[in-house]
């Protein structure tokens, strides 16, 4: 049975902490009961409790000492919450701390817009030196949390909520381009996250010319690696993205490559008080197939659902 | 030399080289920065001695007092005063781990006691000797981190931490009591579980006694005197953040004690 990225995480981590004696687990209240790491290795788990700011410090403090602390919360939390701690400890230290938050995006669904995580890559994407991945599914989750164990690197990598995802593709690593679908048309899809890669799909079922793109680290070291290889591949690229289109991975993007027609198709401007499982909400922040098609095929003034 | 009567000649030297500081050009958090000199020199010399032992200035503002300790205490070669503020130097007005010493920047007030629970922690962790001084200014307990974080100190029992107050009851606009008062504030610190001591932040030898972390945590209130020791500052909440010419910089110099 595949695992959600979230399950995924704590079985990856607590199998990697076996063969490394530095790697700590700690929680924020928010995905510590049950969790395997903390039957195997009592002594190296640690729930916080309901305090990520001071978390995130503790965390860095424990980096510093030679220790590798895992640290989970969700999105919202990890990236707005603890926003100064990641700034001063993931950033300004370069501390070597896995910040590992589900519930991004908008994977939170009815829980509403203080459980939604779309604008944490802004956050963490403003920190030069952070890695940043977004994994889809089982493998490449696990793949993730074992680079990250071993880069010795700030990283932060967002999760979505409990749902398992099929990923029909192999794991991308860092700077690496997975490839879902090559077409000759003139657009490129990049998908970023589980969601927005299932949106890629169906659009390219609709229309086999597009290709598409996935990209699971997106930091701008990782991007600027990637960047040469999506530039080559088409004249217009379409990002997809569930997270606002402020300092989503599309403007990193457009920086990187500034003589390029890069689009963003991302979760909007508003902020979404209605109930709806993860698709209905996305759908509501007209996140789409249809925006996709209509982000590759129009001219960028008159997309829906694109900035 | 004993080492308590080493350690109040460092403090001189030290106070000399803060005033220096203040006649930098850009001048420096002075009233701060004396106030808690004393416990920095009693806290460094505490953890020369003790492997594993990281002291942390929470309040960073008071880098003129780290540097001009850690100048006196032989971690950092050079004289930071003519540096001090100084483009190409790494002797900002709050410490970065650019400076030797310094592990953990601060400035942004509340960090420093979290990093230092952090580290006290790894020492449980990793089964490795030491612990950790966090000196925390009076106004940064006003700050929400500090007590998240001494909630995560007593709810996991991180032992080997000293947390050493420096009660200048001053801060940036005016006398804490003022602003907001830090009511019953011994009372508060016993309820997360730490030992409260409460001495003369201004006694080096008994400071050196208390400030060795232990395995239950500790919390030291120091009462201090804002300005101490230049008499032309000493007790002014005005000496909170001071510049002056090198002249006036030697007069003070000269009546230091």
């Amino acid at each position: 049975m595949t695992l959600s990225g979230r399950e995924a995480y704590k079985e990856e981590l607590t199998a990697l902490a076996a063969g490394d004696p530095r790697i700590v687990c700690l929680e924020a209240d928010l995905g510590g009961a049950g969790h395997p790491f903390a039957r195997r290795f009592p002594e190296r788990f640690l729930n916080l409790g309901i305090a990520e700011a001071a978390a995130v410090d503790i965390a860095t403090g424990l980096a510093s000492a030679g220790l590798r602390p895992f640290l989970s919360t969700f999105a919202a939390f990890g990236t707005w919450r603890a926003a100064e701690s990641v700034k001063l400890g993931l950033g300004y230290q370069g501390a070597p701390v896995v910040l590992v938050c589900p519930y991004g995006g908008a994977s939170g669904g009815w829980f509403g817009p203080t459980h939604h995580g779309l604008e944490d890559l802004a956050v963490v994407q403003s920190l030069p030196g952070v890695r940043i991945a977004v994994p889809c599914g089982e493998a490449e989750t696990r793949a993730v949390i074992r680079s990250a164990a071993a880069q010795d690197r700030p990283c932060y990598v967002r999760l979505a909520r409990n749902e398992p995802y099929e990923a029909p593709f192999p794991p991308a690593g860092p700077g690496e381009v997975g490839w879902v679908h090559r077409g000759d048309g003139p657009a490129c899809l990049v998908s970023i996250g589980e969601k927005p890669a299932g949106l890629c799909s169906a659009a390219t079922r609709e229309r086999p010319d597009l290709s598409h793109a996935h990209l699971c680290w997106v930091d701008a070291e990782s991007l600027a690696q990637a960047a040469g290889e999506l530039a080559a591949s088409a004249r217009r690229i379409v990002v997809v993205e569930e997270h606002r289109g402020a300092g989503g991975v599309a403007s990193t993007l457009a920086l990187l490559l500034p003589g390029h027609e890069v689009l963003s198709v991302n979760a909007g401007t508003s902020w979404l008080s209605e109930g709806g499982d993860h698709d209905e909400t996305l759908a509501a922040l007209g996140l789409t197939a249809e925006a996709v098609l209509t982000a590759a095929s129009l001219t960028p003034t008159l997309t829906q659902g694109a900035t | 030399m004993n080492p308590i009567d080493l350690a109040r000649e460092r403090a001189l030297r030290a106070r000399r080289s803060v005033v220096d500081m203040a006649a930098s050009g850009v001048g420096c958090h002075l009233g701060g920065s004396l106030s808690v000199l004393d416990i920095l020199v009693a806290a460094y010399t505490v953890a020369q001695d003790r492997p594993g032992v990281e002291v942390v200035l929470s309040k960073g503002h008071a880098a003129a007092a780290l540097y001009a300790v850690l100048h006196q205490v032989g971690v950092i070669a050079e004289d930071p005063a003519p540096l001090y503020g100084k483009a190409g130097a790494p002797y900002t007005g709050h410490p970065s781990p650019k400076v030797p010493g310094v592990r953990f920047p601060t400035g942004s007030l509340g960090h420093g006691l979290a990093y230092a629970a952090g580290w006290a922690l790894s020492r449980r962790l990793l089964g490795a000797p030491g612990g950790a001084i966090a000196v925390v200014g009076d106004g940064e307990l006003q700050e929400g981190l500090v007590w998240e974080t001494l909630q995560i100190v007593q709810a996991k029992r991180i032992g080997g931490l000293t947390v050493v107050v420096d009660v200048n009851g001053g801060q940036n606009d005016g006398p804490v009591a003022d602003i907001s008062p830090l009511t019953r504030l011994p009372e508060r610190l016993a309820a997360f579980g730490l030992e409260v001591i409460e001495i003369d932040g201004h006694d080096i030898e008994k400071l050196m006694d208390v400030l060795v972390p232990r395995e239950r945590p500790t919390a030291v209130l120091a009462a201090t005197v804002k300005g101490k020791g230049v008499p032309a500052v000493e007790g002014k909440a005005a000496s909170h953040y001071v510049k002056i010419s090198p002249a006036r910089a030697r007069q003070w110099k000269a009546v230091a004690r």
